[in-house]
C-alpha cells in the first residue's frame, strides 16, 4: 500500500487552485456577457453592484441555517465573522479575525485576495472591485440582521485594490 | 348532553374493555362524540392543482373515517383565498368560491356514510405556503431558514381584515357542504403561528408588540369565525412549544398565554402541537421516543378548561389510555399512524391490534407533500391507491397456485400474505430459523429502528391468518425447486453483500454488517464501515455508541443518499454528535492490517487507520433464478433481490406482485 502524501496533497492542492481561479474567471466572464447584453448605455459598476447584491443576498440566505444565536451573542458574531471569512478563504484568499474593542466587533483582515488580480486581468476599475466586495459584505447582513431582529453593520477601513497592502473590514454591532 | 351524530355502543368490543378511556363519550361544544379518537387533519396532495377535491381525496378520506369508528375525521386543511397566497400544497383543497361546495360536501359525504364526525380544517399556510406565488404572506418579513419557502411579504391591515374575511367565508361554505366541527389551523410555521410567535412577528403596530398583541389577530379571527359557526364546535391547532429557542420563539409561558387568549375568544377544544418546520430539534421522527410529548397536553390542560387533543408519536393505544385516564388529555389525534394503517382504532377496538400496520416514522409522507408528490407511505402500499380496486380490494385469483417464496424477510412475506389472501397455496421458505430478512440485523441500530421490526410482526401475523406455510430453516436449492415443481416461485432472498475489487477483501479483519449488527462478529476500536446508505450509517451509529472510532468510506456523493429528507438530516446529526467522519464520493483501494487505502471519485488517495472493516454494499441477487428458468416455472424476483434498497421498496414490491400473481 505504497502511498506518497506529499504527491497527493500536490495534486489536490493544484486541483483547489485551479477552481479557485474558475471560480473568478467564470465571474468576469459573465460580467462580460452582462455587459454585452445590458449595450453601450449600461454602466459596468451599475451592473457589478447589482450582481454583488444578489450575490451577498444568496451568501447571507446560505449562513442563516449555520449561525446558532443559542450560543450567545459574541460567539454568534465571531460565528458570522468566520462564515464571511470562509467563504473568501474557498476563493484563495488570506483572511484573519481579530477581536475588536468593544464587546460586539469583530475585525476581518484579508492578508490576500485574489479578487483584485481577476479585476486587473479582466479590465475591471480597482474601484469596482471595492464597491462590489463592500455590496457583497453588506448584502449578507441584510437577511441576517433581520432573521436575527440584531442591527450588525460592517465597514471597509483598508483596501488591497486602493493601495493598502491590506483590507480590513470593521464587523460591529449598531 | 351534546348532540350525538350517529349512536354508537362499544361495550360488546375488547378494546374498549381494555383501553376504556378511549372509547367513552365526551362533550365537544354542542356535540357528544361517542369516543376519543380522531383522524387529524393531514394533506395529502391528491386533489386537483385547482383546488377541486377528487375522487382519490374523497376514496383516501373515507378508508381514514371508517377507521375511527365514529370519532371525528378531519379533512386536509383548505386555502382561502384566490390568490392562493395561503396555499401550502400543490394539491390542496379549496374553498375560496361557492364553487367548491360540492366537492367538499363529498368529503362531508363519504365522513358521515361512516357514521363519523365529520370536522374540517381552515389553513393559510403563511411562511411556508404559497407554492403557486413568488411570495408567501406574514406578519413581518423575517427571511426564511429553509430555502425551499418562498421570500414573506409583510401584511399590512387591509390583508389582515381581508384575510379574517376569508376564513369567515370559508367556514360558510364549509358548513354548507354539511361538516360538523370547524378547525383553525395555528401550527408549525402556518400564518396565524406566525403572528402568534416571537420570531416572526416583529410588527410594531397592534397586531405585533406582546404576546398579547401578536394573538390579537388570530383572536379576532377566532370571534369572527365563531359567529358564523353558531352552535358548531369550534376547534384550534396551536402550537404549545415552539422549540424555536434558537431565533427568538416563543417561551413555554408565551404559549400558554395564546391557549388562553384562544379560549377566551371562544374555541371549544386545542389540538396541542409542538415545533415548526423550521425547528432544529426533532420532533416527531423515530428517534423521538414515543409520548415524548404528552407532557405539552398536561400542560395545555392546567391552562385550558375544553378539550385538549394531541397527536405527536401517539402510535399505541396505551398512551393515550393512560393519558386519558390521567386527565393529561382527552382526545387521541393520528396522523401519520393512520396514513400507515386507516384502520388502526378500528382494530384497535375489535382486538386485532396484531393486525395494525404500525408507522415507522421516516416522515416520507412529509417528504413527498414538500416536494410536490402524491401523499405515499413507506410502509403502507395502499395508501394513496384507494381508488384503484386492484390495490384496496385485491380480486381472487383466477387461477389457484402453488407459489414458492423464498425468503422470509418484508419482501416475502407482503407478497406472501396477500397472494394466500386471493386464494393461492402460499409456501415462505427462509434459511433461518426466524421470520424476518435483514431487518432482524437492522432493528438493532440505535435511534428507534427497532420500530421497523414491527412490519414484520404484521406480516407474520397476516401470513397466518391467511393460511401462509412456512417452512423455517429450510435453504431452497435447485433440487428443492426440482422436487417441488410449484407453479411461480417468488425470489425475495435479500441481497449479496459485495466483496470490493480491491486488495484485502478477503481478510479476517472485513465483516459483514449483519454479523455486526446481531454480535456474531467481533470488530476492533478503529472501525471503516464500507458503503455510505442507510446500512453503512446503522452500524456505523451502532458502533459509535459503542465508543468505537469509526469512519464511512461510501461511493455515493453524500450519506444516506438512500433516505428520505426528512429523516436524513436527523442521521447528519447523529453521526456527527457521534464522531463518525463519512468520505463520501471515494470507495476503498485495499485494506491492510491496521488501514485502508481511500480513493476519491477523481482519484486522490488517503490512509485511514482501522483495525476492521465493515462491508455493508449490496448488490442484486441472481441466485436461483437461472434453476427457476430452466424449469420453466413463472418467476418474480423482488426487493432488495432485484435491486438494494430498503425496506419501503420491500414492502412495495411485494405487495405489488402479491396483488398480480
Amino acid at each position: 500500500m505504497s502511498f506518497n502524501a506529499e504527491q497527493e496533497i500536490n495534486r489536490l492542492w493544484r486541483g483547489l487552485h485551479g477552481a479557485q481561479d474558475e471560480i473568478g474567471r467564470t465571474y468576469y466572464r459573465w460580467r462580460q456577457a452582462a455587459l454585452e447584453a445590458a449595450g453601450p448605455d449600461a454602466k459596468p459598476l451599475d451592473v457589478s453592484l447589482r450582481a454583488a447584491e444578489i450575490m451577498g443576498t444568496e451568501i447571507g440566505k446560505a449562513f442563516l441555517p449555520r449561525l446558532n444565536w443559542l450560543k450567545g451573542e459574541e460567539a454568534w458574531l465571531m460565528n458570522l465573522a468566520k462564515s464571511y471569512a470562509g467563504n473568501w478563504i474557498n476563493h484563495g484568499a488570506i483572511v484573519k479575525l481579530e477581536k475588536g474593542e468593544n464587546p460586539f466587533e469583530v475585525l476581518i483582515k484579508w492578508e490576500r485576495c485574489p479578487w483584485p488580480t481577476f479585476a486587473k486581468e479582466y479590465g475591471a476599475e480597482m474601484e469596482e472591485d471595492v464597491l462590489c466586495c463592500d455590496r457583497i459584505l453588506q448584502s449578507i447582513l441584510k437577511d441576517v440582521n433581520v432573521f436575527f431582529d440584531v442591527n450588525y453593520k460592517i465597514e471597509t477601513l483598508k483596501a488591497i485594490p486602493r493601495g493598502d497592502g491590506e483590507c480590513l473590514r470593521r464587523l460591529y454591532k449598531d | 348532553m351534546g348532540k350525538l351524530l350517529f349512536e354508537w355502543d362499544y361495550s360488546s368490543y375488547p378494546g374498549a374493555r381494555r383501553y376504556p378511556h378511549l372509547f367513552k363519550p365526551i362533550e365537544l361544544g354542542n356535540l357528544t362524540i361517542p369516543n376519543r379518537i380522531k383522524y387529524a387533519a393531514t394533506e395529502d396532495n391528491l386533489n386537483g392543482r385547482d383546488g377541486f377535491v377528487t375522487d382519490a381525496g374523497v376514496a383516501y378520506l373515507r378508508e381514514r373515517a371508517k377507521g375511527v369508528v365514529g370519532g371525528i375525521c378531519t379533512m386536509q386543511g383548505v386555502y382561502m383565498d384566490e390568490k392562493r397566497q395561503g396555499q401550502g400544497y400543490v394539491g390542496q383543497a379549496a374553498a375560496w368560491h361557492d364553487k367548491f361546495i360540492p366537492g367538499l360536501k363529498r368529503l362531508a359525504d363519504a365522513i358521515h356514510e361512516q357514521r363519523a364526525v365529520a370536522c374540517c380544517q381552515l389553513m393559510h399556510c403563511g411562511r411556508v405556503g404559497a407554492v403557486e406565488v413568488d411570495y408567501c404572506q406574514g406578519p413581518s418579513d423575517v427571511p426564511q431558514r429553509l430555502r425551499i419557502f418562498r421570500p414573506v411579504r409583510e401584511m399590512i391591515k387591509a390583508d389582515i381584515k381581508q384575510c379574517i374575511k376569508e376564513h369567515v367565508e370559508a367556514t360558510e361554505r364549509l358548513l354548507k357542504a354539511g361538516f360538523d366541527i370547524v378547525e383553525i389551523s395555528g401550527i408549525v410555521g402556518y400564518l396565524l403561528s406566525n403572528f402568534v410567535s416571537g420570531y416572526t412577528n416583529r410588527r410594531t403596530d397592534e397586531y405585533g408588540g406582546d404576546i398579547r398583541g401578536r394573538m390579537r389577530f388570530l383572536v379576532e379571527l377566532i370571534q369572527e369565525v365563531k359567529k358564523v359557526c353558531g352552535d358548531v364546535p369550534l376547534g384550534i391547532r396551536l402550537c404549545a412549544e415552539e422549540l424555536l429557542d434558537d431565533v427568538g420563539g416563543n417561551t413555554p409561558e408565551e404559549s400558554m398565554i395564546s391557549y388562553e387568549m384562544a379560549e377566551e375568544a371562544g374555541v371549544d377544544f386545542f389540538s396541542v402541537t409542538a415545533g415548526w418546520q423550521e425547528s432544529i430539534v426533532p420532533v416527531i421522527s423515530r428517534d423521538v421516543p414515543m409520548g415524548s410529548w404528552i407532557h405539552l397536553a398536561k400542560r395545555a390542560k392546567e391552562h385550558v378548561k375544553v378539550p385538549v387533543q394531541m397527536a405527536y408519536r401517539l402510535f399505541r393505544p396505551d398512551l393515550p389510555n393512560k393519558a386519558i385516564g390521567e386527565g393529561h388529555l382527552d382526545f387521541w389525534e393520528m396522523c401519520r399512524s393512520m396514513i400507515a394503517d386507516p384502520l388502526m382504532p378500528k382494530k384497535v377496538l375489535e382486538g386485532r391490534e396484531e393486525d395494525i400496520r404500525h408507522c415507522v416514522a421516516c416522515n416520507l409522507c412529509l417528504a413527498r407533500l414538500f416536494r410536490d408528490a402524491p401523499m405515499t407511505c413507506y410502509i403502507n402500499p395502499v395508501c394513496a391507491h384507494e381508488t384503484d380496486p386492484q390495490f384496496i380490494d385485491p380480486r381472487p385469483a383466477e387461477e389457484e397456485k402453488n407459489i414458492m417464496i423464498v425468503g422470509g424477510g418484508p419482501a416475502g412475506l407482503e407478497c406472501a400474505y396477500v397472494a394466500a389472501r386471493r386464494g393461492h397455496e402460499v409456501h415462505v421458505y427462509e434459511k433461518r430459523e426466524e421470520l424476518g430478512g435483514t431487518l432482524i440485523e437492522a432493528s438493532q441500530a440505535p435511534y428507534g429502528d427497532e420500530e421497523l421490526f414491527n412490519c414484520i410482526e404484521y406480516q407474520k401475523a397476516q401470513c397466518e391468518k391467511a393460511g401462509v406455510t412456512f417452512h423455517l430453516g429450510t435453504e431452497v436449492t435447485e433440487e428443492l425447486i426440482q422436487d417441488e415443481l410449484p407453479d411461480t416461485v417468488v425470489l425475495a432472498t435479500g441481497p449479496v453483500y459485495s466483496k470490493g475489487k480491491g486488495a484485502g477483501f478477503d481478510g479476517e479483519n472485513v465483516v459483514n454488517v449483519l454479523d455486526v449488527l446481531s454480535g456474531k462478529a467481533t470488530v476492533g476500536d478503529k472501525v471503516v464501515v464500507w458503503g455510505n446508505r442507510k446500512p453503512g450509517i446503522g452500524v456505523a451509529l451502532f458502533l459509535a455508541k459503542q465508543g468505537k472510532k469509526v469512519t464511512i468510506v461510501g461511493k455515493d456523493r453524500s450519506a444516506g443518499f438512500d433516505v428520505n429528507p426528512s429523516f436524513k438530516w436527523r442521521y447528519m446529526i447523529y453521526l456527527r454528535q457521534n464522531g463518525v467522519t463519512a468520505y463520501n464520493d471515494c470507495d476503498i483501494e485495499e485494506i491492510k492490517g491496521d488501514e485502508v487505502m481511500v480513493r476519491t471519485y477523481d482519484g486522490y488517495r488517503f490512509p485511514v487507520e482501522c483495525d476492521s472493516v465493515v462491508a455493508t454494499e449490496r448488490e442484486a441477487n441472481d441466485s436461483l433464478k437461472d434453476a427457476v428458468q430452466a424449469e420453466g416455472i413463472e418467476l418474480f424476483v423482488i426487493g432488495d433481490a432485484l435491486v438494494p434498497r430498503n425496506l419501503s421498496s420491500a414492502v412495495h414490491d411485494g405487495y405489488r406482485i402479491g396483488i398480480r400473481v
